[in-house]
């Protein structure tokens, strides 16, 4: 069954194992793919992280020149071919949330392929196995359909209202997990 | 056995020429399951992979798991032994040279019999640790009392767990970490945390706490920061450091004034209660936020969630234990349970976060300055024979208590203790009172480490013996909830190093007590001479068998035989621990911290983790990840202390008690109480907090007080001219 990257924003405590784990996949390079940020630094431990949304229509793909960014069947969007990757950097600055990173030494851009050697075969991808919190998720459609909490206007998944770029295949729960809960007593 | 919600069937990714070796992680409590990949050409530990089938963390790892690998094959590995000649140079990392194994036994053995001849068998002492398997603290006790005959032996646990050891046995009778299985959490209606900062402390935990309040439960925090978990709380009980018996007395007594009192339980299976109740009539709302800072509403309405809750955990860790009247706070918070009396069934009860890998196991056994296997008592003559019997020794030759691991240091200072056999801890980091507990370190007439790398405390040795990570042997360990698991080795030894327990049998072989060793080959010796030690002991092992624990997915202790399968809830009998069956409610006095903030020493000091590193940082400042992360440490200070001070965010500034000062990089947050500072404690040399904290102990779990003193800030740089 189809699963998706699913993403409960407020569960997250900051720990950065999904990035310390990210350069653990096999064909990642030891390298991090994506980004953790602290929300309100001087304020409060608020922290979310940021990862590849892997859009259906992605501008990344659409901006390269070079076709470098293939799109798997799974719906994932790959890191860029190192054969075909000129290294203009289009992609980084086309995504709207700024995830392709750049390999200044090697000309290379490199981003999330959400583990593409385990997700293919239905491993979740490293980020979401290890990460302690369950802001980071790999779940079913039907799964996340029972999550109930996203309640947006216009009834899509879309990254931010109004969007910035279209559909997406990772959902994020933006209302925050425990909006509409009620107490138990 | 416990698949819960959260449980998923996962297959592994196995690569071409890899094998994935079962085991859990090398550091906290939490155990967390992990698979080390191993390349099968080279037989050498490469990586990680989650270990989606072990029930408590179906997969999950902090940075500090993800990466724990690392420390295997890391450049910095001991890979033969080091002695230094010049003891001039004690306290630094020169002047070490390469030795034979035989060369540095031969010198260690020589050094001990020279120091026993000459000032009696007690001026040796073993300073131990718990970060390693059962079965090596195991023999470290026996090493020390069949091997050396010393009374001196005590473990870095006083710096850690030894206030909830304290108040559990006050409390219970018996000191188990956890009533219940971790798997139980995410299923109670109420947590009340105090002290613990979870989320970065016992990552994995988190899913769990998250998902009570996802079904509606509630989430108390009682922490002088805002921490991450207490961030998302319902209610954070924002009390000044040090406080902890004022707001545990104040909501106990708000729980008995508006009726949350299970009085049949109280009636049938406790003792104290009137007492109590009495005593704490004085913590009114009015009074404890007074003492405590923290607002009353607060107070009254965290009192009437917990009250309310049909079944609630109260937990806590370090914050509340490592104060100088750590026993307390433990037995006050336990207070709540059983005045209310949840405990004693399935999704109700009190646990202690764990904070070493073997921090439980590790204090059962018998590296206590007065325990024996099994938890005996090292003064009760019954406990005593029992023992001797396994050793094949008379209770003439048993050694009688020693001292705690802070008073062992004194002890150095004093030259009654001249030797010191230290292993598996870094107490040049961790002990408190650092300036004085470096130069009892260096004061010794002989001192040995064991370590895989140069600790700072390794600095102060004269011989350094090379030991193996915890993926090059195997053995049990007993995470935080009481559950006996198995570390499985993924790789042998590198270079000469060797498993701890090898050292001690080939050491006592050399000290003329080889009779009493010789006959443990392997880690499974050690482990069946283990199992049969605490036979009959409270804290039971024997019938924990390697097969069992394979089987189950961990076994609960106790488990007395082998068709016991073991006990994962406690209490569910309500039948208690003490010889009458009851639980002690405890009438506990408050008294303030040892070093209250005067005019001279405003601010309170409180110390702890960062999620990047574990303790002392030995290991995880060596992980490239974890020191990109965390590289060195930081105050914490409030906007509005900052603003009183001149101070900026990111500004160096000197930090200073009455014992001691460090230069910190500020790190401004709103995050903090105004009057508190916090500094995170995994930094060596003039890094090290502990040069500021107190030294003062708990009378009876002999903990010092980490977690708040009396300190001062001055600005150091000047003002840039605009």
């Amino acid at each position: 069954m189809k699963k998706r990257l699913y993403l409960e924003l407020e569960n997250c405590i900051g720990c950065r194992s999904c990035l310390a784990a990210c350069t653990q996949c096999g064909g990642h390079e030891e390298r991090n793919r994506n980004y953790v940020y602290d929300v309100n630094p001087l304020v409060n431990r608020q922290t979310m992280p940021l990862m590849c949304l892997h859009c259906v229509n992605p501008a990344c793909a659409r901006s390269c020149p070079a076709q470098a960014i293939q799109i798997h069947e799974t719906g994932a969007v790959l890191s860029a071919l190192v054969e075909k990757c000129i290294g203009c950097q289009n992609c980084t600055i086309a995504c709207p949330y700024g995830i392709p990173k750049f390999d200044t030494e090697q000309n290379l851009m490199y981003k999330c392929d959400l583990c593409i050697d385990r997700t293919k075969d239905g491993i979740p991808p490293m980020c979401a196995s290890v990460c302690p919190t369950n802001t980071l998720q790999w779940l079913t459609d039907e799964e996340i359909e029972n999550k109930k909490q996203h309640n947006l206007d216009n009834g899509k998944w879309v990254t931010s209202m109004p969007y910035l770029e279209g559909e997406t295949n990772v959902k994020i729960s933006l209302p925050g997990i425990l909006q509409g809960v009620t107490k138990l007593f | 056995m416990q698949r819960d919600k959260f449980f998923k069937e996962i297959d592994n990714l196995t690569h071409p020429n890899e094998r994935l070796i079962k085991t859990h992680c090398s550091y906290c409590g939490m155990q967390c399951g992990m698979n080390l990949r191993v390349n099968t050409i080279t037989n050498k530990i490469i990586g990680v992979e989650p270990r989606y089938d072990w029930p408590v963390t179906v997969g999950k790892m902090c940075p500090k798991g993800v990466t724990a690998y690392q420390q295997t094959n890391h450049k910095d590995r001991l890979l033969k032994p080091l002695i230094r000649d010049d003891a001039s140079l004690k306290g630094t990392k020169e002047g070490f040279r390469e030795a034979s194994w035989e060369e540095a036994y031969d010198l260690i053995a020589a050094k001990f019999k020279e120091l026993q001849e000459q000032y009696g068998k007690d001026s040796l002492s073993v300073f131990s640790g718990v970060s390693m398997t059962n079965e090596k603290c195991y023999l470290t006790g026996k090493f020390a009392r069949v091997a050396l005959g010393t009374r001196y032996i005590d473990y870095n646990g006083r710096f850690c767990m030894s206030s909830a050891a304290g108040g559990f046995l006050r409390s219970f009778g018996v000191d188990r970490g956890s009533t219940l299985p971790w798997t139980d959490i995410h299923e109670t209606d109420c947590l009340f945390i105090a002290g613990s900062n979870t989320a970065e402390c016992h990552p994995t935990s988190m899913f769990r706490v998250w998902a009570v309040q996802e079904r509606g439960g509630y989430l108390i925090v009682a922490d002088p920061r805002e921490t991450p978990i207490a961030r998302r709380a319902d209610i954070h009980l924002d009390l000044k450091p040090g406080t902890d018996l004022a707001l545990a007395n104040g909501i106990l007594n708000l729980l008995i004034q508006n009726g949350y009192a299970d009085e049949e339980f109280v009636r049938q299976h406790t003792n104290g209660f009137e007492e109590t109740k009495e005593l704490v009539k004085e913590f009114t709302p009015e009074y404890t936020s007074e003492l405590t800072g923290v607002a009353i509403e607060k107070i009254v309405r965290a009192a009437e969630i917990y009250g309310k809750a049909p079944n609630a955990i109260v937990m806590f860790a370090r914050g509340v234990e490592q104060q100088h009247k750590g026993v307390d706070n433990v037995s006050a918070y336990v207070n709540l349970a059983l005045v209310t009396g949840k405990i004693g069934r399935t999704k109700a009860g009190v646990a202690t976060f764990t904070g070493q890998g073997n921090g439980q196991g590790g204090r059962e056994h018998g590296q206590k300055a007065d325990l024996l296997p099994g938890y005996r008592k090292i003064t009760n003559p019954k406990h005593v024979q029992e023992v001797c019997d396994v050793w094949g020794i008379t209770p003439e030759e048993m050694p009688g208590p020693g001292v705690s691991a802070y008073e062992m240091f004194e002890l150095m200072e004093k030259k009654t203790i001249r030797g010191l056999y230290l292993l598996c801890s870094n107490p040049a980091v961790s002990a408190p009172n650092l300036n004085f507990v470096r130069q009892a370190m260096k004061n010794l007439d002989f001192m040995v480490c064991a370590d895989f790398y140069l600790s700072e405390s390794a600095e102060f040795a004269d011989v350094v013996l090379p030991s193996v990570t915890w993926s090059e042997d195997e053995g049990t360990v007993t995470n935080l909830e009481g559950r006996i698991i198995k570390i499985n080795q993924a790789q042998e030894p590198i270079g000469e190093s060797k498993p701890d327990w090898k050292i001690q049998v080939e050491l006592a072989e050399r000290l003329g007590r080889g009779k009493y060793f010789s006959h443990l080959h392997t880690a499974k010796d050690v482990a069946d001479e283990f199992r049969l030690a605490t036979k009959g002991g409270y804290a039971d092992y024997y019938g924990a068998t390697w097969d069992k624990i394979d089987k189950q997915d961990g076994v609960f202790w106790p488990c007395k035989d082998e068709k016991d399968a073991g006990t994962p809830h406690m209490f569910l009998d309500k039948k208690f621990y003490h010889e009458d069956g009851r639980a002690k409610i405890c009438a506990l006095p408050y008294r303030p911290p040892a070093e209250e903030p005067d005019e001279q020493y405003p601010l309170r000091l409180t110390t702890g983790r960062v999620v990047y590193h574990y303790l002392s940082g030995n290991q995880t400042r060596r992980i490239p990840f974890l020191k990109d992360m965390c590289p060195e440490p930081f105050v914490e200070v409030h906007p509005e202390t900052a603003l009183k001070y001149d101070i900026n965010h990111e500004e160096n500034v000197r930090l200073f008690t009455r014992r001691g000062e460090g230069i910190y990089r500020v790190k401004i947050t709103e995050a903090i109480r105004q009057d508190t500072v916090f500094v995170p404690y995994h930094f060596g040399h003039e890094q090290s907090i502990n040069l500021l904290t107190i030294a003062a102990l708990d009378p009876m779990s002999r903990m010092p007080e980490f977690k708040a003193c009396a300190a001062q800030i001055e600005k150091l740089e000047q003002k840039k001219v605009q």
